[in-house]
């Protein structure tokens, strides 16, 4: 469980945090949205104690991370977001050093070993040079380091930024295989890589978070409204007519479509069945319905929403 | 092992991990015996203190050298992170380090060893003086070592922490030399004589150079070494701040 309340910190005149406050418990998944310079890197550094905060809490399972920090990192596995490897050692001879600093020794070194390159696909490369690796293999070396102690926490800074797509999908099967037993925090600013990862995510900007809690809720409390597709065979200015007088929808809009479709993206508010009434707005005047559907918005749109300076809907704040 | 163990396996591998470590012991070694041997030969007398009487000023140049990379490198790679988050005390961490450089100094030290042994052999050197000398040596290079990971800790990049840690040890040695501090004394009455016996490094090496042991004259070398690991230590946790 990690416990981050009212955290500050500082750098000179430039404030990184500003009153950062987020929750997770034991076997979540948060992901950690938010532009560069947001201060994800900040609250990660703090939270594995690299860095104190200036003012507020934050404890890893019960622990205070200024009163007790190595009690708190024997806990965590971290992986930063420059790659911590020691370039003139072999894979294996790193991952032992980082295995024997984490207080592994012997049988059960040897067994953390092979599971981590097993877990990583680090087999083909385990007797190479950290410097002749490619950077999809350096960043799963950096991920091994991070697991090598069998951690309870996971703190990864932007583990799949620089990677392939292949290589991303990698990562990302080995984080949901990781999910059930662990704790795991994951900074990107790659938001397709969230979903199908986790659903909690915490956005953050300009050192402020801006929204907690699951996707859909956020999409919800960001853009306000649903978002619905309509098509007719029919001539457009008849079609957008009746659309608005139909009731019910806030905004209707023409949208490109297919040659000889009126197409339409219409608003309408969230629990509020329009489906029907345009199914039947067609029938009614003898048009063929083409297309119709929800479309809700993406955590892209929800991010940029959030995050646009001065666009922030004060409502999505929960915290 | 020990935490501080762990890393000063990992430390001293790594100056042998590279073509550095064999060219810095050469270097060290032919500079050596080379200004070594050739008054040698001149004066014909079976003693070391000329050798040992090049090291303060040579040592200024060859320790911090090899304590330029200790933490500049990592801060510069990203793997101090990852030493700063492991579950061990960054004093720890840093006496790994500071004895990994140490013993590689020590290792340029036994490239030496024949100096004496042909000493020994040739003429019936003063061994009291030959171990005072090698004793004055590891001193010295320990308290240059920890003057030299302080001022790395203090620098991201390697040569601004090697000329950084030149200097701080070159002011440590000058002070030490007479006329130096005489030349302070004509600006600020007692204040150079005051240096020289706080911090001047000169007239404790050379006393232990004669074989004479004191224990003054370990303090000031055990004590200003600790001081600047101390010094290394603090700066350590109060950069989280």
């Amino acid at each position: 469980m990690i416990e981050v309340r009212d955290v500050t910190k500082r750098f000179g005149t430039t404030v990184a945090l500003d009153g950062v406050s987020f929750r997770l418990d034991k076997g979540e998944i948060l992901g950690f949205l938010g532009p560069n310079g947001a201060g994800k890197s900040t609250a990660m550094k703090i939270v594995t104690t690299f860095l104190a905060p200036d003012g507020g809490t934050v404890s890893v399972d019960g622990i205070d991370v200024l009163r007790n920090p190595l009690e708190v990192r024997s806990r965590i596995g971290y992986l930063p977001e420059n790659h911590p490897l020691y370039v003139d050692m072999m894979v294996h001879e790193y991952l032992q050093f980082v295995g024997r600093a984490r207080g592994l020794a012997g049988d059960e070194l040897r067994r953390r070993l092979e599971w981590v390159v097993e877990a990583c696909g680090l087999g083909s490369v385990f007797r190479k040079p950290i410097n002749e690796l490619s950077k999809g293999f350096r960043q799963r070396t950096g991920l091994a380091q991070a697991l090598i102690h069998d951690p309870e926490v996971l703190i990864l800074d932007e583990p799949t930024s620089g990677l392939d797509p292949l290589q991303i999908i990698g990562i990302r099967e080995l984080i949901q295989g990781l999910a059930r037993s662990k704790t795991i925090i994951f900074s990107t600013h790659i938001l397709q890589e969230v979903s199908p990862v986790t659903d909690r995510v915490v956005i953050i900007n300009g050192g402020r978070i801006v929204a907690d809690g699951r996707i859909g809720e956020l999409e919800r409390a960001a853009m306000g409204r649903n978002r619905i597709f309509v098509a007719y065979r029919a001539p457009a200015a008849a079609a957008e007519a009746a659309l608005r007088d139909l009731g019910g929808l806030h905004e209707v809009r023409p949208v490109a479509g297919r040659d000889g479709a009126a197409r339409f993206e219409v608003r309408a508010d969230f629990g509020q069945d329009v489906l029907a009434p345009l199914g039947r707005l067609g029938q009614s005047h003898g048009w063929d319905l083409l297309e119709l559907q929800e479309s809700p918005f993406s955590l892209e749109d929800t991010f940029i929403a959030l995050t646009r300076q001065g666009a922030v809907p004060r409502e999505v704040s929960h915290v | 092992m020990s935490n501080a163990g762990v890393i000063f396996r990992r430390e001293f591998a790594a100056y042998f991990n590279s073509p550095i470590a064999y060219i810095f012991i050469i270097v060290f070694l032919v500079l050596n015996c080379g200004l070594f041997m050739t008054p040698f030969f001149l004066a014909q007398l079976a003693d070391m203190r000329d050798f040992f009487g090049n090291l303060p000023l040579f040592l200024i140049f060859f320790i911090p050298a090899v304590t330029m990379r200790l933490w500049a490198e990592d801060k510069r790679s990203g793997t101090f992170e990852l030493l700063m988050t492991l579950p061990m005390k960054s004093s720890e961490v840093m006496l790994g380090k500071y004895f990994a450089a140490m013993a590689f100094y020590v290792v340029a030290l036994l490239g030496t060893l024949p100096i004496p042994i042909m000493l020994a052999m040739l003429g019936k050197p003063d061994l009291g003086a030959v171990f005072g000398g090698y004793l004055g040596a590891l001193l010295l290079g320990g308290l240059y070592m920890a003057v030299g990971i302080f001022t790395s800790g203090l620098l991201r990049d390697q040569i601004s922490a090697f000329i950084l840690g030149m200097l701080a040890c070159f002011a440590l040695f000058l002070v030490g030399v007479p006329a130096v501090s005489a030349t302070i004394d004509g600006w600020v009455g007692g204040f150079g004589s005051f240096l020289q016996n706080a911090f001047g490094l000169m007239p404790h090496y050379q006393a232990l150079q004669r074989g004479v042991l004191e224990l003054g004259d370990l303090a000031y070398f055990l004590g200003l070494t600790a001081v600047f690991l101390v010094l290394n230590a603090v700066w350590l946790e109060g950069r989280k701040y």
